[in-house]
């Protein structure tokens, strides 16, 4: 088991930047989550290291060693593939063998190890099946054993749970999380899922547009977003037009929430308030507006609110049952807890 | 963590089984089957009648009694020798066909620079695998026939290409001759095949320390096996029966086509009619074989196509 | 155009995706790690010139005895400019035997296309709706043409013409074995027109709408089945207009056996009938490529949004 690092990593097709000044260090035994959207340059990441592009220039460091350009097959990495790349002309204990065979793994040793690897992933009944014979979420079990079979120094997920169906996705996740703890390796998982990555990662990069924009535990992540570009990727936002007073303060309509912003006064922007940031208060307390709808969560419930001074629908996550009486078209008011709020100049 | 993973087998294992289309199990289903009768019924008067009057007129002796002696005698001596012939050269124009064919499909699946590479590629493969025909007979004796532009320019590169026995009736003059349509064919075959190989697989394999030779040798040739079988298959079964290309070509009676023409065109005493039938007997019989492996071998490729 | 004719519309238009509306994506060449540039290059492109060379000779040939009047053994440079002319293209109309055998085959091919789709349509519908378990059953019988090849078949009915010589004396009797031929892609073509749209949800919705099975047919799913309706007669009126083994051998005056014929009187004059034929039958594909090609903007199948389709 070792380390993963990107340093100074630029990548381009044509005119097009997939990844600038990339730097990214992956600890041992560590389960990295790079999300981002479409295009941002996280699978060209994952790529380059596992050998499938070459960097423009910066280098890739495995446990020290620069492999910057060893051709994939010398690289000891396990990848999964969104597809699940499973080899339909092998059974499934010979796709699992089959990177053993490439290291010629002497016969006992292999078997023994091929059996291992469907135990953990239990798929040892499915052995002499075609991969055509198992559903998506086996299929992608198999790929994950097959990775791991030959003990890589770096396991490589790219978007592993993207094909599957969502209960699939989430118990797949899991398991993932739960093997890849087991084994203690070093990981690398790229998703365009939020939920996904900030449910298994030790710690989230969010990028964009070739950039690393934060790299951080996924609470830190969440609750502290480096900037606006994250803080819209990751959870849900809401979006209030206030304007900039004094002393780190937004007004909004008429009342003040104290914020931390640092831009001078009499400014436009934008006030990005996470849902749970928001509390429905007693009738003229706060923001006075009516509920235009309710979302059940199950745990929670979110209550959608229009505003009457700025005529901007919020949403509000109300915690357990205390929004199960509240009806569409009920007077109601909002309040804005501004501490971990960010604000966004407007124009 | 057990029970999770238990609960994911059971709740994507129904998956598992494929996609079963959805039949609504009406009670009128029993006579469902009618709907074929005008189909099944135009197949049996127009292919099965005559194929089975073929069988029954080679069995027939000239008494309204049966015999398998023409059968026989249409799998012996010059018929024999007539059957090794076409099994050659059906056998070589398959081979080439698949190998050329191969190649093709592959350098133009392969070559992304001119965009329009491919599809002139299949588009020209459409027409040329349809232009067997008399057409092309001549379209070969003009270019390769004794008096033929390409026989007149290898001369003149000092190759003497009627120097030894080269005929355009020969095994390799017909393997020449059939490649055009053979190796069209044949693309039009595989690409799909090719098509199909994923750029996953290929880094899937390298990733797992294989280089590009076990990726080729484990993967994509087994992958492509199936489809290369099918393609070969159809081609040898086009060049065997092939008549009206052969019989612009050349006379020569050992091409197992000319030949049952010739039975049917009455160039033969009477009396040796139902060996004209046997011989046609027999090449269904070979058609048949070879079919029935295309047709294992295809159910084979789509198991793998998903 | 016999036997060959059969076998590329299982692959030409049914399998290559070209009904589906799923145009497939190059498969990326080079190996797995930095592409060795030239050498990857070199060999497919050799490939495709020696490919070009053999396919355009046999063609330019073809067209240099159809154009130039000098023979061979004076052909030279002195003499690679002398005498073209288009006048052996057009000698073939003046031909008492052009005109009747070219309708006769043009009524053939009608006929076959009206059979075949009247044949096909119906039964292809109705495997798909009611008989879905049948399909592969169905599918091995459209393959037995590859088993009694044209020139056996010819066989059967030499055999079997003393005892139907009322409907096999007649030249139209050649149109159901002309189906017959055409039979193998015929009706995968259609086979894969509808697997390629919902056919039970068309057919629930249009009936729920109130359509009859008429209406349903005419107006709901013949112009979903277009490009393969319009492949399918297409591929059978090229069966038709080439086919040379059944009409030679049972003696039927059609366009094909009237080439081979006229060939051997006027050579020069049959070359040109055979270039000019070629060369409407390319034209024709190239047309029926175009039309039968998926559309700019093919519906895509639902995949979640990755980046890997970006890179």
């Amino acid at each position: 088991m070792t380390t993963l690092g990107f340093q100074a990593v630029r990548k381009t097709f044509g005119p097009t930047v997939a990844l600038e000044r990339f730097d990214l260090d992956v600890k041992e035994g560590e389960l990295i989550s790079l999300l981002g959207p479409s295009g941002c340059g996280k699978t060209t990441a994952l790529r380059i290291a596992a050998g499938f592009e070459f960097a423009d220039s910066g280098q890739v460091v495995v446990g020290g060693n620069d492999i910057t350009s060893t051709p994939a097959h010398k690289r000891n990495m396990g990848m999964v593939f969104q597809s699940y790349s499973l080899f339909p002309n092998l059974t499934v204990a010979q796709n699992v063998e089959f990177g053993l065979k490439t290291r010629k793994v002497d016969k006992a040793e292999s078997h023994r190890r091929v059996a291992d690897m469907l135990d953990l992933v239990q798929l040892s009944a499915t052995a002499n099946r075609y991969p055509h014979q198992l559903s998506g979420g086996q299929q992608q079990r198999v790929a994950l054993a097959r990775a791991l079979a030959v003990r890589p120094q770096v396991l490589l997920l790219d978007e592993p749970l993207s094909a599957l169906d969502a209960k699939v996705r989430l118990t797949l996740r899991d398991e993932i999380r739960r093997i890849q703890t087991d084994l203690g390796i070093t990981t690398l998982f790229v998703t365009h899922d939020q939920e996904e990555a900030l449910g298994i990662s030790d710690r989230v990069g969010v990028m964009s547009n070739g950039r690393l924009e934060q790299l951080d535990t996924p609470t830190t992540v969440y609750r502290h977003p480096a900037n606006t570009f994250v803080a819209r990727f990751v959870g849900s936002m809401n979006e209030i037009p206030a304007r900039s007073v004094d002393g780190g303060a937004v007004r909004v309509g008429s009342s003040v929430v104290t914020t931390e912003h640092g831009l001078g006064p009499d400014t436009d922007v934008k006030l990005l308030v996470r849902p749970e940031d928001l509390r429905l208060v007693a009738e003229g307390d706060g923001l006075a507006g009516s509920v235009v709808n309710r979302t059940f969560q199950g745990a929670s419930t979110l209550v959608w609110v229009r505003l009457d001074v700025v005529d901007t629908l919020v949403s509000v996550d109300v915690a357990g049952v205390g929004a199960a009486t509240i009806a569409p078209g009920e007077r109601t008011s909002v309040a804005i807890d501004g501490s971990r709020a960010m604000c966004e100049p407007v124009g | 963590m057990t029970v999770t993973t238990t609960d994911a087998v059971i709740a994507d294992g129904g998956r598992a089984a494929g996609a079963a289309p959805s039949v609504s199990a009406r009670p009128k289903r029993n006579w469902a089957w009618l709907g074929l009768v005008p189909f099944l019924s135009f197949l049996t008067l127009f292919l099965i009648v005559p194929a089975i009057t073929v069988f029954s007129n080679s069995l027939k002796t000239e008494d309204n009694g049966w015999s398998l002696s023409a059968m026989k005698e249409a799998f012996t001596g010059q018929n024999l020798e007539a059957f090794r012939f076409t099994f050659t050269f059906a056998l070589g124009a398959a081979f080439v066909g698949l190998v050329f064919g191969t190649l093709i499909a592959y350098a133009a699946a392969t070559t992304i620079r001119p965009r329009w590479l491919r599809s002139v590629v299949t588009a020209f493969s459409g027409v040329a695998a349809n232009m067997g025909g008399i057409a092309l007979a001549f379209m070969f004796l003009s270019l390769l026939g004794k008096q033929g532009v390409g026989t007149k320019i290898l001369e003149w590169a000092g190759y003497d290409l009627y120097g030894g026995d080269f005929k355009l009736g020969n095994v390799t003059g017909l393997i020449v001759v059939y490649s055009y349509f053979n190796i069209p064919l044949m693309v039009l075959a595989i690409l799909p095949a090719i098509d199909g190989l994923k750029q996953s697989w290929r880094e899937a394999c390298a990733n797992l320390g294989g280089t590009t030779a076990t990726y080729w040798r484990r993967i994509g040739i087994p992958v492509l096996t199936p489809s290369l079988l099918g393609g070969f298959l159809l081609l040898f079964v086009n060049s065997f029966a092939a008549f009206a290309t052969a019989s612009a070509l050349t006379d020569n009676s050992k091409i197992i086509a000319l030949r049952i023409g010739f039975f049917l065109g009455g160039d033969v005493s009477i009396g040796e009619d139902a060996v004209g039938y046997a011989i046609a007997a027999w090449m269904i019989i070979v058609m048949g074989v070879a079919m029935g492996l295309y047709w294992l071998v295809r159910k084979r490729a789509e198991r793998w196509k998903v | 155009m016999t036997q060959p004719l059969n076998t590329v519309g299982m692959f030409a238009l049914a399998d290559s995706g070209a009904l589906d509306g799923t145009p497939k994506p190059p498969v990326a060449s080079g190996p797995v790690g930095r592409p060795r540039r030239w050498v990857g290059r070199i060999v497919p492109t050799l490939v495709l010139i020696a490919a070009a060379v053999f396919f355009l000779a046999p063609l330019l040939t073809l067209a240099r005895y159809a154009l130039q009047n000098v023979p061979t053994i004076r052909l030279g440079w002195s003499t690679l400019f002398d005498n073209w002319s288009l006048s052996g293209v057009t000698k073939a109309f003046d031909d008492p035997q052009f005109w009747p055998t070219l309708t006769l085959s043009l009524k053939l091919a009608v006929f076959a296309v009206a059979l075949t789709l009247l044949l096909l349509l119906p039964t292809a519908i109705w495997v798909h709706l009611r008989l879905p378990r049948l399909r592969s059953i169905i599918e091995f019988l459209t393959l037995l043409p590859y088993v009694i090849p044209a020139i056996a078949l010819v066989a059967g009915i030499v055999a079997i013409k003393p005892h139907a010589r009322w409907f096999l004396n007649s030249d139209y009797a050649l149109v159901p074995f002309y189906a017959v031929l055409a039979l193998p892609f015929t009706y995968r073509l259609i086979d894969a027109g509808l697997r390629a749209i919902d056919l039970r949800t068309l057919v629930d919705a249009s009936r729920s709408l109130g359509a009859g099975w008429g209406g349903t047919i005419m107006k709901v799913l013949l112009p979903n089945l277009r490009t393969s309706v319009i492949s399918a007669s297409f591929l059978t009126a090229a069966v038709v207009l080439g086919e040379y083994t059944i009409a030679s051998v049972i003696l039927k005056n059609t366009f094909p056996t009237f080439q081979r014929v006229f060939v051997g009187r006027e050579p020069q004059a049959g070359y040109g009938l055979f270039l000019l034929t070629l060369v409407i039958t390319i034209l024709l594909f190239v047309v029926l490529f175009f039309i039968t090609r998926p559309r700019t903007s093919p519906r895509k199948p639902f995949v979640a949004p990755t980046e890997s389709s970006a890179s």
